[in-house]
């Protein structure tokens, strides 16, 4: 009698919990709260978001990473930044600036009464401090970028104590002069490797300067778990209040991406972006969430690169004939609608685009016939060296389905990001292989030069991983840097998309698109295409009582 | 016994020293360049040369191995080439979470594995017999990605018991943060726990003195408690010792799904971006771990059991 009790309670206890979790009722999942109503701003909140990495360092000296720089903009104003949501320079700690006709020097007038975070004031002396820092520290990954500034290779190659080419007239105006002329100085003047330090602060911090950023932004560090979170506090000295709405910024390191979804949900988190494909497609169909979803363009770009010094790639026709052969709907649908096809290297937006080429179309018989022409008619075998990444991988699938419909059978062959580039970097590595660039800062020179440009091909350290040049596209992008008219320099830039459309180093796939959502009370805010996600202008509309207003 | 200690001193750093060796071999045999995986595909060769210059890699396998063992036996295990933070500190911060993790772990399999396996074996071909077998069968077999997914779903995600993710600011905080990684850790320890126990238990309970406690007219708590339980718990220590060296070597999956901030996720970070002396350090530090554990094993046994003294 009491072991059929024991057995109908037992069977009776799992049915309870198999209908629980599969949910007659399924949970509301749509938006928990509204927002309050306000009219204006409103200061206050803490805002909390995740990431599925960790912040090496926030010496701006060094941090390189994306999500190094969602901390690092709040703390670090510079010189000039991007407006919000768009690419156009604007003054930030310069009140104004100048540069001669010639495009060579630029003047910088200091905005009065600029402070660190400690309220001691800001100088042009603090400026030429951190832009010859990044020059002379050790393996600073920005030393490069300041390359074209008179003098600079002088204090890289230890020669010189001091840069020439960057002066101080007084406390409040600096001088920029450039040994050559850079059309993406001001682009990268907006980067926070150029915010101003002190040498005092650099000095007594030594080692744990990486945990100690002299903040000249509208946030403070208020404290850093390593791996853990990242707090941000409000910055009561900061000059511009409508930078700094929000009590603190909150980031959690190392969430993965589909835990990170599912604290949003459960409102442990106010904003979720990278959503994996699930969740992606749950947001995009739910029209609740609809009004809280942000897409960003990304300066960047996807495909294939093929090195054209090797065969069967040196022959043009073959690629081309690649270039046929993919359909772009079909990453278009695996991507669920993320991905823009591309044409070429420069993603929508991005100034020196030429819209009017349109991707290559999905062409069989035309695939066909030029592999036949270039004496592959039955196609040929071939490996493809792709990263362990979801989203890489199975676009990598993708391609070798509609290749293999040509007759190009590549063989996948997976290794990590770190393994990959290094081995596309090498002239002798593989002859085909995922490719991806984003670039650092919003120029066309950021994108032709490091990838298409003589000059980057080496022995083992290309960034030119195609291995392509030549000398019309090299003087091309040459006069192009040089180049002041921006309708000029437009021109060429569209002339060398076209050659590059018709060289075709690259299987041009797609540029891909960000998607953040918020909770609804967040407002202010929109990613950024090139901080992504600073949250330095958002403000909480909650309740009176400091709550989200339930829905 | 001093001698004993000091000769498994000696073991313990030629073993370290040979694992430690064989990582460095084994990342050594990387395709990948460390000074690209630190400043990206964008890097100029300049810029790389540099990189390479500062960190030995501009050197060949003996140059860099020796450039490696010469600080190590300085006491420097050098500094990490994504963070320019020493080695050693990353360890001091990353152990203490990891530590916590396995306590937490090696307790839950006590506190549950012991009562199920002494279940199991006291109504032996009866429910909770097959209960416990049923258990150990999924806890066994199933692994921890499984196991934590499902966990997370259920008593956090829908449940909302337990947080999310994360390791919580401390106290009772961190308490609720641990309960979800520890389960997911010690579920296949549970299981097995429970077998050891059930099956010496189930040796034990045949015992000549068993019959004879229970002849005796004890009740049948005391029988089991005192004199059938004690002797069969002998190698329930020895397991969790060296549970215990392994677990401090950090759980990788489930620091990651957790996002627990242990040395199983800083390993596998380290790893991917070809972190060398990170890498090596926490490798060095989970082979000390464990050999410890072993040592700490043997001296307890010995001194539990003074039948090996003269064995």
């Amino acid at each position: 009698m009491i072991r059929r009790v024991q057995r109908v309670a037992a069977v009776a206890a799992v049915t309870a919990a198999v209908a629980w979790l599969t949910a007659c009722d399924p949970p509301d999942r749509g938006p928990r709260f509204r927002p309050a109503g306000a009219q204006a701003p409103r200061g206050g909140g803490t805002l909390r978001f995740a990431v599925n990495d960790q912040v090496r360092t926030l010496d701006p000296t060094y941090s390189y990473d994306q999500i190094g720089y969602f901390v690092l903009h709040p703390l670090f104003d510079t010189l000039v930044d991007f407006s919000p949501g768009g690419l156009e320079i604007i003054p930030r700690l310069a009140e104004r600036w100048q540069s001669s006709p010639d495009g060579l020097a630029y003047t910088f007038e200091l905005r009065p009464g600029i402070t660190f975070s400690d309220g001691a004031p800001i100088t042009a002396a603090h400026f030429k401090y951190s832009l010859e820092r990044a020059l002379t520290a050790d393996h600073s990954p920005f030393t490069e970028y300041l390359g074209d500034i008179a003098g600079a290779r002088d204090v890289i190659a230890g020669t010189a104590p001091a840069c020439a080419g960057i002066t101080v007239d007084g406390d409040r105006r600096l001088v920029l002069t450039l040994a050559r002329r850079n059309p993406g100085m001001l682009e990268i003047l907006a980067m926070p490797f150029t915010a101003p330090q002190r040498a005092d602060h650099v000095a007594r911090a030594g080692d744990q300067i990486r945990r100690r950023p002299d903040a000249t932004g509208p946030f403070v560090l208020e404290r850093w778990d390593e791996g853990e979170r990242i707090v941000l506090g409000n910055n009561p000295r900061y000059f511009d209040p409508a930078r700094a709405h929000l009590d603190q910024i909150v980031m959690l390191e190392n969430i993965p991406r589909d835990t990170q979804f599912q604290m949003f949900e459960r409102a442990e988190l106010d904003t979720a972006d990278q959503l994996a494909a699930p969740d992606y497609l749950f947001v995009m169909s739910a029209p609740a969430w609809q009004p809280y979803v942000h897409h960003t363009a990304g300066m960047n770009a996807y495909g294939s690169r093929m090195n054209v010094q090797q065969p069967p790639f040196d022959d043009r026709r073959v690629r081309q004939a690649l270039n046929y052969a993919l359909d772009k709907s079909h990453t278009a649908r695996l991507l669920h609608g993320t991905a823009i096809p591309a044409h070429g290297i420069l993603p929508p937006g991005m100034f020196g685009r030429d819209p009017a080429i349109p991707p290559y179309p999905h062409d069989v018989a035309r695939a066909r016939a030029l592999l036949a022409e270039a004496g592959y008619p039955d196609g040929f075998d071939v490996e493809y060296l792709t990263i362990n990444d979801e989203e890489t991988e199975t676009v990598a699938g993708s391609l070798q389905s509609d290749l293999a419909e040509v007759g190009v059978r590549i063989h996948l062959s997976v290794t990590s990001f770190a393994t990959w580039q290094t081995a596309i970097a090498r002239r002798s590595g593989p002859a085909l292989s995922f490719a991806s660039w984003t670039a650092d800062f919003p120029d066309p020179s950021s994108f032709f030069d490091p990838l298409f440009h003589a000059r980057s091909i080496q022995e083992v350290d290309s960034t030119n991983s195609s291995f392509y040049a030549t000398p019309e596209l090299d003087a091309l992008l040459d006069a192009a840097r040089r180049e002041l008219d921006p309708r000029a320099r437009e021109a060429m830039y569209h002339r060398a998309e076209r050659i590059l459309y018709d060289d075709a180093p690259w299987i041009w796939d797609y540029h891909r698109q960000t998607a953040e959502v918020t909770q609804p009370y967040v407002r202010g805010y929109a990613p950024h295409p090139i901080w992504l996600r600073d949250y330095s202008s958002a403000w909480l509309d909650l309740g009176p009582d400091g709550a989200p207003v339930p829905r | 016994m001093i001698g004993a200690i000091a000769r498994r001193l000696g073991w313990m750093i030629v073993v370290a020293w040979f694992v430690v060796t064989a990582s460095f071999l084994v990342t050594a045999a990387i395709p990948a360049d460390p000074a690209r995986a630190l400043l990206g595909p964008h890097a100029t060769a300049e810029a790389l040369q540099r990189v390479r210059v500062h960190y030995c890699l501009d050197r060949g396998l003996v140059g860099q191995y020796g450039c490696w063992i010469g600080r190590v036996a300085r006491g420097d295990l050098g500094e990490s080439y994504r963070s320019q933070r020493a080695v050693t500190a990353i360890i001091a911060d990353r152990i203490w979470p990891t530590a916590q993790l396995a306590l937490g772990a090696i307790v839950l399999q006590l506190l549950i594995g012991v009562p199920l396996g002494i279940a199991a074996a006291v109504r032996r071909g009866r429910w909770p017999d097959h209960g416990a077998g049923l258990v150990g069968l999924l806890g066994q077999s199933a692994p921890p990605f499984l196991v934590g997914t499902v966990l997370l779903y259920v008593l956090a995600y829908r449940g909302g018991w337990f947080p999310i993710s994360g390791y919580g600011a401390g106290g009772w905080d961190r308490l609720a943060h641990l309960v979800l990684p520890a389960m997911t850790l010690a579920a296949a320890g549970v299981a097995y726990y429970a077998r050891v126990v059930r099956s010496e238990l189930v040796d034990v309970l045949a015992e000549d003195y068993v019959r004879t406690a229970r002849a005796k007219g004890l009740p049948e708590r005391t029988v089991i408690g005192r004199h059938a339980l004690r002797n069969a718990l002998g190698p329930l220590v020895t397991l969790a010792g060296l549970d215990l060296g392994v677990l401090l070597g950090g759980a990788v999956v489930i620091e990651l799904l957790f996002a627990w901030p242990g040395l199983g996720r800083e390993i596998l970070l380290a790893i991917v971006e070809v972190d060398l002396p990170l890498i090596l350090g926490v490798v060095m530090v989970s082979a000390i771990a464990i050999a410890v554990a072993n040592m700490l094993v043997d001296l307890a046994a010995l001194w539990i059991d003074p039948r090996l003294r003269h064995g």
